[in-house]
């Protein structure tokens, strides 16, 4: 973990929808490699913060910088060219598509092959390859032809986490991967994030507080629209603050 | 695995100038004509799952740009007869990729009532550029010899539109194999998602539009070289009404579904428009029926059908088959009927004549006279509808008896509640908004 030079460094960043603000002034920098867990109660403005940080959204003041270049305003394609990729709260996929195609749509952005309009897709070099690669990174190889939108959830939640796999982005932000899972669900998906996301830089929204804190480095507490800490998970469960505003409620 | 098939349809069709008349061969080239442009606009409402309400200002200006081509060339040169639908393609490229670039900033409804604007927008104007579009009268040209043909006959200008309409339906299916094609079906799926893949909506939109209105303009380009004139009749709301209705009649789920559409409604429309003087609400009572009890078209009643084949045996989907079949045609029969008397009887000519003699005077109609008045005339079309809504109800049964579970809409009176419009694109596919 390389704090000193963060790859996303987000800074005094807030939104307002109309007369409300959701986002105070947030400051977040995450380091290289590591693995963040962003957690607080409902309402919090979690998800508002990732669609800002995803370009989802405009900040109205603030800025977010990523891997030293300031993205704030970019198009929610450029900041993923750059190299941020994210998966959504609700699953986000092409239902009506087979697996294999959902993840070849996603692999084909990163070959630069949008306009491609001559050649066969199935000619395209190296395409199948890096297809089966990450189909098998996520267990899914048995499914390749299945339509997406018939898998069972947590299926479709390893595809979904492929798909944002596919670019090979420095940053990854996933918005509550595990909801909606049975336990043993949670712990495979688990596991798996840990396990495809090594070497890259992750930011989770998670409610599930065991697996925030097997899966963080280090946890950030927002709480209306304020981050009001962030440390370790010893550190985090310790916070006088945190406890009141937050954990008292789910862990005793 | 279809390969048979298509090559069956193509010896069929290259040998369609032996089989048929004059005048049916002037009517498949009408057939192929508008079989490519509904396929072309198919790539734009049914993969990429943007409907356009104005996709004649496509096929006119590949129309015009063609005939002012053939007339200032003379069809020599580098442009003789047979390459002049390059110049529909070009000019419906160019002036799709400037409409789809403003019309595709937005989705959904907007979308369509840009493209809506624009076409209705060179109507308006045709009429008052006169050395462009010929005002009122249009502009005609004159096909010229070339490479050995003289395109004097219906048949060598068949050979010369089939030739072209098999090329560019090769090239729309070839697109839908590749990455952009492949890309293009994505947009309609989850524009959403795409855009955090790291894809620009806006070029693959545009992509997509463009290549819909080059296609367009080689339909259109061939029908000018077909009728050796363009009017401004062509951007009529009328054309790309007709596109649409179609395209969703043959089913937009497949890509030759509205070809078959087209196809078959243009035929219909050039053998019964001397019959009968409201082809056009039959043409729009089709298309709601379609819609509504067959959302996939005519082709998704047939691979519904070939399934039940599968799964239950022919012998079994046959008296199925065969019970559905007869209760449309009654049902068919019944309502022309019920419409042609309908028509007569409430026509300024009858009204006239029945003013000048004392009772209401017979109506001829299917080489009969009928009495508006009488009971028996009415019980006709009461009688048939009644057998054949009877016949349907036994389809029907037979079906749900057949696949209890199973949500087909085999027969047009299968319970709409049933069916399931999944490969249709919707008007408003998720719009995306972004703050």
């Amino acid at each position: 973990m390389n704090v000193d030079t963060p790859i996303l460094s987000v800074r005094g960043l807030r939104k307002s929808f109309g007369l409300t603000e959701i986002i105070r002034g947030v400051d977040i920098d995450l380091g290289k490699g590591e693995r963040r867990a962003l957690i607080g109660p409902n309402g919090a403005g979690k998800s508002t913060l990732f669609h800002l940080i995803s370009g989802n959204l405009a900040p109205s003041a603030g800025t977010i910088s990523f891997d030293g270049r300031p993205i704030t305003g970019w198009t929610p394609q450029r900041i993923n060219r750059a190299g941020l990729s994210r998966s959504f709260q609700i699953t986000n996929i092409f239902p009506k598509l087979s697996v294999f195609e959902n993840i070849r749509l996603a692999v084909m952005r990163a070959r630069q092959s949008q306009y491609m309009f001559w050649r066969r897709i199935e000619r395209v070099p190296g395409l199948r390859e890096a297809t089966d690669q990450l189909l098998e990174r996520v267990r899914l190889q048995g499914q390749a032809s299945t339509l997406a939108g018939e898998m069972s959830y947590s299926q479709q939640r390893s595809l979904e986490l492929a798909m944002t796999l596919a670019s090979d982005p420095k940053v990854i932000l996933l918005d509550e991967p595990m909801a909606g899972m049975s336990t043993d669900e949670t712990h495979y998906t688990m596991e798996l994030i840990r396990e495809v996301t090594s070497g890259r830089a992750l930011l989770v929204v998670e409610h599930d507080m065991d697996v925030v804190f097997a899966l963080a480095d280090r946890i950030s507490v927002l709480v209306y629209g304020e981050v009001i800490a962030t440390g370790t998970p010893d550190e985090i469960r310790s916070h006088q603050g945190v406890r009141e505003a937050y954990l008292g409620e789910e862990v005793a | 695995m279809r390969t048979p098939f298509i090559l069956t349809g193509v010896a069929l069709l290259a040998a369609l100038p032996l089989l048929v008349s004059a005048g049916l061969l002037n009517a498949s080239v009408q057939m192929l004509i508008a079989a490519l442009f509904a396929c072309a606009y198919s790539l734009l409402a049914g993969r990429a799952g943007m409907l356009s309400f104005g996709h004649a200002a496509y096929f006119g200006v590949g129309a015009f740009a063609t005939v002012h081509a053939m007339n200032a060339l003379g069809g020599s040169g580098l442009l003789p007869t047979p390459l002049l639908p390059l110049v529909g393609a070009v000019a419906g490229l160019a002036f799709g990729l400037v409409a789809g670039w403003f019309a595709t900033q937005r989705s959904g409804t907007v979308f369509a009532m840009i493209t809506l604007a624009i076409a209705e927008l060179l109507h308006a104007l045709a009429p008052q550029l006169k050395g462009w579009f010929g005002g009122e009268s249009g502009v005609s040209s004159m096909r010229m010899p070339a490479w050995g043909f003289d395109f004097g006959s219906t048949t060598q200008v068949y050979y010369l539109a089939l030739a072209w309409v098999l090329m560019a339906l090769a090239a729309l299916y070839f697109h839908s194999r590749t990455p952009l094609g492949r890309l293009t079906l994505a947009l309609r799926e989850n524009p959403h998602r795409l855009r955090f893949l790291g894809y620009d909506m806006h070029g693959l939109g545009v992509s997509a539009f463009a290549l819909s209105a080059m296609f367009s303009g080689i339909a259109g380009a061939l029908q000018v070289i077909s009728n050796e004139s363009a009017n401004y009749a062509v951007f009529d709301a009328g054309v790309s009404a007709g596109v649409v209705l179609n395209c969703f009649i043959g089913g937009v789920g497949s890509f030759l579904g509205p070809a078959l559409g087209a196809a078959l409604m243009t035929f219909f429309g050039y053998s019964v428009s001397d019959q009968t003087q409201v082809w056009l609400l039959y043409q729009g009572m089709l298309f709601v029926l379609v819609m509504m009890y067959m959302p996939d078209g005519l082709t998704g009643l047939v691979s519904a059908t070939a399934s039940l084949v599968r799964r239950h045996g022919f012998a079994r989907v046959l008296p199925l088959g065969l019970c559905g079949g007869a209760a449309a045609v009654l049902v068919a029969a019944a309502v022309v009927f019920g419409v042609e008397m309908l028509q007569r009887l409430f026509s300024q000519d009858y009204r006239a004549l029945a003013r000048l003699s004392a009772g209401p005077p017979p109506i001829a109609l299917f080489g009969r006279s009928w009495t508006a008045s009488a009971l028996f005339t009415w019980l006709v079309p009461a009688g048939l509808l009644a057998a054949g809504g009877l016949l349907g109800w036994g389809a029907a049964r037979r079906l749900r008896a057949l696949s209890p579970a199973s949500a087909t809409d085999d027969e047009k009176h299968a319970s709409s509640s049933e069916s399931t419009p999944e490969s249709t694109p919707v008007l408003g596919l998720s719009e995306q908004v972004r703050a």
